[in-house]
């Protein structure tokens, strides 16, 4: 056995800080939810209930027709170039409907414009993240809800299955009458999928679209036909079901009795010896379902105590002796026998880590 | 058009210029006299107008044109046709080509020539005119149907496609 290499790391950090990401100014320590994914999960239950809102086949159509109207509308002579605002289907008069605004004498839809066909069959989706992971739409826990029926605190579990992934193809067209307003559209394309997606947005989730192909059907070769472009972009919206149908709200705990059996020999346990804080030292109050979102502590000593930190915790308040603090208070002064109750509400999204109030004493 | 002049002998032993005349002027007299299908042709001035260095394309409002001018002229129209832009899709009808026989003599007499790419008007109602553009300016005329028994040609077969609004509608 030869000596191990010294510069073998023999423990691992299990929590790395990451620096230099703009989301994470004070580095990203692996426990607190980034204030990123804090934003996305807000998009996602924006007006609206703890849960996320269905999204189903007209909502990425809509997705899609907004993504073109703001994204890849061009403008041709200083005007914004006619837009078919709605997917067309196969009933003529509901085309016809659509078409009125920008249609000549004889109703016919007047060059240039832009209009997307959907192609009517919706494949099972590619994307990545999505695709084949688990069977059997099982339910997950999304997330924990405190409840209050006027007697007992009580917690609602609510589960949802995983999304399921779906491909659609649309046909962006353009048709029109000059290489010029070609290429100006080929060029607001080339540059929105230059990464090879882009993204549209809907119910709070970022739905990557990808380019992939471009032909072109114009009528050029017959010469006693009326002449024009036609140039198609063949757009795949990677998009995912979520049905409200399917998801499902449980009771979860309502109350705990907590039983301790404890041993009766007695054995006297030789005091660590304790170092010199100066009179400063710091405390964690962790909220679990044995506390509630509620603490009572008696404080037996004079001092300052200083919020130093909120882990998986939204907000808090704090009472002395009854009496309330204002909201979101940093610094507050006890004295011994001082009844402090803290109470927290915690983030929408629960990451699973302890909620715990990290409290800064400074004995006075 | 060669300044040298050669007459013409063929078929001289039973048709000649004065014949040939007569042929003419009773079509014309029948055409301009009878049926009297009046159409505007609006010719483009290609040196006026402004166009796109590399494309050379022009917007409706670059195309300069001469002052229109009224022609007589034998029309068909062919049955308009019923496509989509998109398979099915985006649906539009429009006429079918416009297809007019006109006398040389006539567009002498006239002074204009009608080209490719010009743009003719045709008054369907009182109210509704359409705008047809020259894809077939049926310069030659050397064959048998548009010659009297070979001796000369005398008419254009003029075929023109509709044209949309984004294109000419009219000045």
């Amino acid at each position: 056995m030869g000596k191990i290499n010294k510069k073998i790391k023999k423990t691992l950090n299990m929590y790395p800080v990451v620096s230099n990401q703009p989301h994470y100014p004070s580095g990203y320590d692996g426990r607190s939810t980034p204030k990123r994914r804090k934003q996305l999960a807000e998009f996602i239950s924006d007006d609206g209930t703890f849960l996320p809102k269905s999204v189903l086949h007209e909502d990425l159509d809509l997705g899609l027709l907004e993504f073109v109207k703001d994204r890849l509308r061009i403008t041709v002579n200083g005007k914004a170039i006619s837009f078919v605002d709605q997917i067309l289907t196969l009933q003529r008069w509901a085309e016809f409907a659509d078409t009125w605004s920008f249609s000549d004498k004889d109703l016919n839809p007047k060059i240039p414009f832009l209009v997307v066909v959907r192609q009517p069959d919706v494949q099972y989706g590619t994307n990545p993240a999505l695709i084949y992971t688990i069977p059997d739409r099982r339910t997950f826990h999304y997330s924990k809800v405190p409840t209050w029926d006027g007697q007992r605190k009580g917690m609602d579990l609510y589960k949802i299955p995983q999304p399921v992934p779906i491909d659609i193809t649309y046909d962006l067209k353009i048709v029109c009458n000059r290489m010029r307003e070609l290429n100006l559209f080929n060029k607001v394309i080339m540059q929105t999928f230059t990464s090879r997606q882009a993204y549209t947005f809907v119910k709070g989730h970022y739905i990557p679209i990808v380019l992939t192909n471009i032909s072109d059907e114009s009528q050029m070769s017959d010469l006693e036909k009326r002449k024009f472009y036609s140039q198609n972009y063949t757009l795949q919206l990677q998009g995912f079901l979520i049905d409200e149908e399917e998801f499902i709200v449980t009771p979860a705990i309502t109350r705990k009795i907590a039983l301790f059996e404890v041993g009766t020999k007695t054995r006297k346990k030789q005091m660590e010896p304790v170092g010199d804080n100066d009179g400063n030292f710091v405390e964690n109050i962790i909220f679990t379902l044995a506390t509630g979102l509620s603490i009572t502590k008696t404080f037996e000593y004079d001092a300052t105590i200083q919020i130093l930190e909120l882990k998986e915790i939204a907000s808090y308040t704090i009472s002395v002796n009854g009496t309330n603090l204002s909201n979101g208070i940093e610094q507050f002064y006890i004295t011994n026998g001082d009844v402090v109750v803290f109470t927290v509400c915690c983030l929408t999204v629960d990451s699973g880590y302890p909620k715990t109030l990290v409290l800064g004493t400074h004995l006075a | 058009m060669s300044d040298k002049r050669v007459p013409i002998t063929r078929v001289n032993k039973f048709f000649g210029s004065e014949d040939f005349k007569l042929q003419e002027s009773l079509g014309m007299e029948y055409l301009h006299g009878n049926l009297n299908f009046t159409l505007v042709l609006f010719s483009v001035d290609i040196s006026k107008t402004k166009t796109d260095r590399v494309y050379g394309e022009a917007a409706p409002e670059e195309i300069r044109f001469y002052p229109p001018v009224e022609f007589k002229a034998l029309v068909n129209i062919a049955g308009p046709s019923n496509d989509s832009y998109a398979n099915g899709i985006m649906r539009y009808v429009e006429n079918g080509t416009l297809t007019l026989g006109v006398y040389i003599k006539h567009l002498k007499e006239l002074n204009i020539d009608i080209k490719y790419g010009d743009y003719i008007g045709y008054a369907e109602t009182e109210d509704m005119t359409r705008y047809f553009t020259v894809a077939n300016d049926g310069k030659i005329t050397s064959d048998n149907a548009h010659t009297i028994v070979g001796y000369k040609g005398f008419y254009r077969t003029i075929v023109c496609v509709p044209t949309s609004e984004d294109e000419f509608n009219g000045i």
